[in-house]
């Protein structure tokens, strides 16, 4: 009772809880494992008050109370179960079953409902009715991702409030009234933004279905594996669910510090590619102008020589190895290690638009994004380049933060004039640009930076050293040659062998990147699908994905991720960490044992960054091309993966569509 | 005690629409007496001094809820609630069209007493005629200097802005009000918190009935004293009451709170002859029954809620013995059901399944069993919405059906005996 | 001699069970001339039935499958085409396969299935020579189409079957309600019904 002003004691079932003031009995009730059923009422939604089932008896209080929006306060007697909670409760319960359709077997929900659970813990188990029940719309098309079932749903509008709070679209409104009332876009146009797919998370019954995962299991045949994403440099938690080896679904996790429990489209819905027909499932050599297949012995011996030959005529600088961004830690080390123990200093995992994906010296947490008075947004649209980073931002505009994106680094700083704590998200593409808002900004006190890198594991890349300019753990090492530099040296002969793991350069700078491809001397490319660069390859070698493969990555706020394999890979395919051992083999170079590489990823991603800031000038490896117009950035673009993924197909042609 | 004539004085005698007809017969002084001599806060006491009541429905003592308001904000609304819906009730209809500049100073005097600059009126979508003519006074007090900047040169600037809701019962609820003129869906909000503390725009928030406005002007005009001295102990001065039904004369009559039910009903003409009064609803279509052995009772807030139904709007609706009460208990739930936004479950789903038994007991489909699942749903869900609507459906529907069994019974196809068809 | 005697009537006596099974009906059938006649509801081989309009009963809502005690069932849904509606509503079975060999014929699968589509049958023969013919798909668990009796429920477009919880109430194994007769087996029942009450 010291501390009145800040927490409140009351009693719930007999057990006494203290709790901050202002807590509502809902949460309040979670400290002593009560649990409250709730429909509408979600801990980042915050309280509604529709669905009624969350009925507490409070003593003194003549009428049931609900607990997703009644405040504790001291003395309060709550009782969650008793004679009355349970008759109001079973009431609730029967209501919604009213004219609800008890299509269970078929729903997609069934076995992780929220109506089931509830009607089977709370409710009557019988209903009075005998009339018939409402009818209204099943099946309706909501747009590219989503199916809605009308009749399923219980009016407890989380998906509304989910476009209106969190995503801040406003595209789903609730339409009629009564009995009648159903979910529907505004507009009457499809719903569609990058967060679509998490209402059918939210959804506490099965009303709001994905397309792609719609009909395809029931819940018990999945089985779920926790893994990073890696689609972009966030890092989101999610689970993967697979059935009979096919990954059906991601939900995400409830993971406060990195995702908030949210998941963009993009990470969600592309997953469908690893079954795809167009895989690569065997090494590919060109020989006349044709590839054939190859068995992998013969690969590593052809990359293994290829190599060798190399080094032996034209020394250490003839050969040269791109990627790191979309590999786990583990494989950009072995990468670099395997490269500068050969001698080269060729390498770089930067293989588009982005020259820097560690924030250096004022690297920020996403804690202080929250905390930030100020988030400047500087270069391409976050939106669409870090999804939940912008989900994460709008929240921080919620709680009052000033969202700036000026013309100019001064009007910038202008604008953020007095406030503290300031956070820069930079997109890491123009060096020059990075360094003007370093600069305009370095009077300020608390500045946190971020860099949302257009590659999943770009800083984890830098960290472990597949950098020009700098070796494992950000340490200053004599210059190589970076990827503009590498193709360059590749168009004057100068450069023999490029190991390109990972990356399509091609993509970018189609006519160069081609030009320096075609003048290599032996060019190996290990890929998923035939991309620009593989085309180009002499040696192509089948890689797996990443819900394929485990390791770590490192996300743009230098978190150490885990990824952990949920799906077993084509046969014929190996990891990029595999194939990094055969060449090993082939080029007699020794590698760390696992332990001692795990110990090296863990020490390497610790390490903070200090010695640069925003745009050093030793990102800066050239101009900057603008991207061909098919790089784009949305969601079901066709772009890398998506573009292999049958289940995406229909829906990017209903996007192209409309 | 007979009909009394307070607000409803000069109506249908003389043309109070007229501004000039209005300020001859002493209209707007009392306003301008306000804003030149008096403090808000005299207005406030004389509210409170008065015992004026809520005349909408809740009954709310009118200086209590001005009092709510946080003293440190200054933006602060009145609304005027003039989105009358509840099944039986015609009054502020008529006090809207017949004397909009009695609506209109009642409006100005609140606004002051709360010290604000800005009053809203929520005009129902239906009330179109009402409509233009407020409108017309609006503007031809506004012309008058009446409503304006700097009103009789004291300082105080005062707004006032009509707006035609869109024909929704939940829109009278006052938070549902509020968010229907904001321009958002009408449906009531989540309490806690109150529109005193954060209501039209966030800002703190007035929402008072028409008619309670508006005796507001004959409060200040005879004093406090004067209304607080007729009345019972707790419900103090007149009401305009709107008699429907099966009496000769419905209409609405200004009565004295306190005259007995039966008095009212003799005021407006009594029953048919040879007709026996079989139930009253006292107070609109939320309301429970009161029967012959509450005839007596006088017809004010306590009262009423101790015969087990409210006076609410003053709706006092007759049944005599042709009534069909299935049918009656159908149309009211039919009504909710229909009105029912859909946001809470209770209100949503209960009130269709209701009214669809109802339907089928209309038909004379009826099943055994049926007045039980009723009763039970009903009185369940009563106490469980997010606001009153869900709560309305028991009332009327228990009250008849407890009282007329039979009525019911009578619409089971098996069980009905040939003899107790109802009439 | 009457100790002789005695003797006579005792093998006499012996001999006349022996003969009197001659004029006693046999317990053994010249199986597979002959064919026994299991109860009506002998667990064998398992049927999938359909509608009376062909509609097939399955919804592939996979109940079975997750009942099956011995993991025997395997069950793939999906949507159906709405210009080619396998079954009433959304879902239906695109794979069902029945391991025929790891089933222990215990029925569970008929208790939990909410459209009465699975069903075991009194068909108890089959003796094949490859592990892999154990595996029983829709080929042939399916009915004919022409053998589909009752009528589908709720045939909205696009819509589930609005009463699937009415059939679930109908539909006992134990106790199979007055009038009904979904498939061939059904028949039989309510025929075996009708001769046990006279």
């Amino acid at each position: 009772m010291a501390d009145n002003a800040v927490n409140v004691t009351l009693t719930i079932d007999g057990v006494p809880v203290t709790v901050p003031k202002g807590t509502l009995l809902v949460e309040a009730a979670k400290t002593v494992k009560q649990e409250i059923p709730v429909y509408c009422y979600h801990p980042k939604l915050g309280p509604a008050g529709l669905c009624r089932v969350c009925l507490v008896d409070i003593e003194g209080m003549p009428k049931l109370q609900i607990a997703c929006n009644t405040p504790a306060a001291d003395g309060m007697v709550v009782h969650t179960r008793n004679d009355k909670v349970d008759a109001g409760r079973a009431m609730i319960l029967e209501l919604l079953l009213v004219n609800h359709p008890l299509d269970c077997p078929i729903c997609d929900k069934g076995g992780e409902c929220d109506l089931q659970d509830y009607a089977m813990a709370y409710g009557r188990g019988s209903s009075d009715l005998v009339d018939p029940k409402t009818r209204k719309p099943k099946g309706v098309d909501l747009g590219p991702t989503i199916v809605l079932d009308e009749e399923r749903c219980v009016v407890c509008q989380r998906c509304v409030r989910f476009d209106d709070i969190i995503a801040d679209e406003r595209q789903l409104v609730l339409k009629d009234r009564g009995v009648r009332d159903i979910i529907a876009t505004s507009t009457g146009d499809p719903y569609r933004h990058n967060f679509t797919g998490n209402v059918t998370e939210l959804c506490p019954v099965g009303a709001l279905t994905s397309k792609t995962y719609r009909f395809k299991s029931r819940p018990w045949d999945l089985q779920r594996t926790q893994t990073t994403c890696t689609q972009c440099a966030v890092g989101c938690q999610m689970f993967s669910d697979v059935r009979y080896g096919v990954p059906l679904r991601t939900m995400s996790v409830e993971h406060d510090a990195i995702s908030d429990g949210w998941l963009c489209d993009r990470g969600r819905y592309n997953i469908g590619f690893y079954d795809s027909a167009e895989r690569i499932v065997q090494p590919l050599y060109r020989r006349n102008g044709t590839f054939v297949q190859i068995g992998w012995d013969d690969a590593f011996t052809l990359w293994g020589k290829a190599l060798r030959e190399a080094l032996r005529a034209r020394g250490p600088e003839a050969v040269g190895a791109i990627g790191g961004g979309r590999l786990t830690n583990e494989e950009a080390y072995l990468l670099q290690h395997l490269t500068r123990a050969v001698g080269s200093a060729n390498l770089d995992w930067r293989a588009g638009l982005a020259r820097q994906a560690t924030p250096g010296a004022k690297g920020g947490t996403l804690a202080a994004l929250d905390r930030a008075q100020a988030i400047v947004t500087i270069g391409e649209p976050l939106r669409e380049r870090a999804p939940v980073l912008w989900l994460r931002i709008l929240k921080a505009v919620r709680r009052g933060a000033r969202l700036i994106a000026a013309a100019t680094p001064a009007e910038a700083a202008a604008q953020c004039a007095g406030l503290a704590p300031i956070a820069l998200v930079w997109d890491g593409v123009d060096p020059a640009l990075g360094a003007a808002y370093d600069g305009a900004f370095a009077g300020f006190a608390e500045v946190a930076t971020f860099i949302a890198s257009e590659q999943g594991n770009a800083r984890g890349a830098e960290a472990m050293g597949m950098l020009p300019a700098f070796g494992p753990g950000y340490a200053a090492v004599a210059p190589g040659r970076g990827t503009r530099a590498m193709l360059e040296d590749a168009r004057a002969g100068r450069l023999r062998v490029l190991s390109i793991l990972g990356a399509n350069p091609a993509a970018y700078a189609p006519n160069a990147a081609a030009e320096a491809l075609d003048a290599l001397e032996f060019t190996v490319v290990s890929e998923l699908f035939m991309t620009e660069t593989a085309a180009r390859a002499t040696l192509v070698l089948p890689a797996r994905g990443p819900l394929e493969k485990s390791g770590t990555t490192l996300n743009l706020t230098g978190d150490l991720l885990p990824l952990h394999a949920s799906l077993q890979a084509p046969e014929g395919t190996l990891a990029d960490l595999e194939m990094l051992i055969g060449l090993a083999q082939q080029l007699d170079v020794e590698l760390p044992s696992a332990e001692d590489l795990e110990r090296a990823v863990i020490a390497h991603a610790a390490k903070l960054p200090t010695g640069f800031g925003l745009g050093d000038a030793r990102f800066d490896d050239g101009p900057s091309v603008a991207p061909p117009p098919h790089v784009h950035r949305t969601i079901f673009d066709g772009a890398g993966t998506a573009a292999h993924d049958p289940r995406l197909t229909s829906l990017r042609a209903l996007e192209v569509g409309v | 005690m007979p009909v009394t004539k307070v607000l409803t004085d000069g109506i249908g005698e003389v043309d109070l629409r007229d501004l000039a007809v209005y300020r001859a017969r002493g209209g707007y002084r009392q306003w301008e007496r306000a804003v030149r001599e008096l403090q808000p806060a005299d207005v406030l006491a004389a509210a409170e001094t008065s015992g004026l009541r809520g005349r909408g429905g809740a009954g709310f003592p009118t200086g209590r809820k001005w009092s709510f308001l946080p003293t440190d904000k200054h933006v602060r609304y009145l609304v005027c609630n003039c989105d009358e819906a509840e099944p039986g009730t015609f009054k502020d209809h008529m006090l809207l069209e017949e004397a909009p500049h009695l609506v209109l100073e009642g409006i100005l005097l609140g606004a002051y007493g709360i010290a604000c600059h800005h009053a809203f009126i929520y005009i129902r979508g239906e009330f179109k005629r009402g409509y233009e003519i407020f409108v017309r006074a609006l503007e031809e007090a506004r012309q008058a200097g009446l409503v304006g900047s700097n009103v009789f040169g004291s300082g105080f600037d005062i707004e006032v802005t009509a707006h035609r809701g869109a024909g929704a019962y939940i829109c009278g609820e006052e938070t549902g009000l509020l968010n229907s003129l904001e321009g958002k869906r009408g449906e009531p909000r989540l309490k806690p918190p109150f529109p005193a503390i954060e209501g039209l725009y966030g800002a703190p928030t007035v929402v008072n009935n028409v008619e309670t406005l508006a005796y507001l002007v004959p409060i200040l005009e005879k004093g406090a004293n004067w209304f607080a001295s007729v009345g019972t102990e707790r419900s103090k001065g007149y009401k305009i009451v709107s008699v429907s039904g099966h009496v000769q004369k419905p209409g609405n009559y200004e009565i004295a709170l306190g005259t007995t039910v039966r008095e009212i009903i003799e005021i407006a003409g009594g029953l048919r002859p040879g007709r026996r009064l079989m139930a009253v609803q006292p107070g609109g279509g939320s309301s429970a029954c009161i029967f012959e052995e509450h005839l007596d009772l006088p017809y004010d807030y306590e009262s009423m809620a101790k015969a087990g139904s409210m006076l609410g709007s003053g709706a006092f609706v007759v049944f005599d013995d042709t009534t069909d009460f299935v049918a009656a208990a159908y149309n009211m739930v039919r009504f909710f059901a229909h009105e029912s936004c859909g946001q809470c479950t209770p209100c949503r789903e209960g009130g269709h399944w209701i009214e669809t038994v109802l339907a089928r007991l209309v038909r004379g489909e009826g099943i055994e069993g049926d007045d039980a699942m009723m009763l039970r749903v009903a009185g369940t869900i009563t106490g469980l919405n997010l606001c009153a609507l869900g709560d309305s459906i028991e009332p009327f529907l228990k009250s008849v059906l407890v009282r007329f069994p039979d009525a019911f019974k009578a619409r089971i196809p098996s069980a009905a005996p040939a003899s107790a068809v109802a009439s | 001699m009457r100790k002789r005697l005695y003797n006579v009537g005792a093998i006499l006596k012996g001999l006349s069970i022996t003969f009197g099974f001659m004029f006693r009906k046999r317990p053994t059938i010249e199986y597979p001339s002959v064919k026994k006649q299991h109860a009506p509801r002998f667990h064998g081989l398992h049927e999938l039935r359909r509608y009376g309009d062909g509609k097939e009963r399955c919804i592939g809502c996979e109940l079975c499958s997750s009942a099956c005690p011995a993991n025997a069932i395997t069950v793939i849904g999906a949507e159906n085409a709405p210009d080619d509606r396998k079954s009433p509503g959304e879902r239906h079975a695109a794979r069902y396969e029945i391991d025929e060999l790891r089933c222990i014929f215990c029925g569970m699968c008929e208790e939990a299935c909410p459209t009465d589509a699975i069903v075991l049958t009194p068909r108890f023969e089959m003796a094949d020579y490859r592990r892999g013919s154990f595996i029983y798909a829709k080929d042939r668990l399916l009915v004919p189409p022409d053998a589909g009796v009752g009528e589908a429920p709720d045939e909205r477009p696009g819509g589930i079957p609005g009463d699937l919880g009415r059939v679930a109430e109908i539909k006992s194994t134990t106790d199979v309600a007055r009038g009904f007769s979904a498939t061939h087996r059904g028949e039989i029942l309510k025929t075996q019904r009708r001769g046990l009450a006279g």
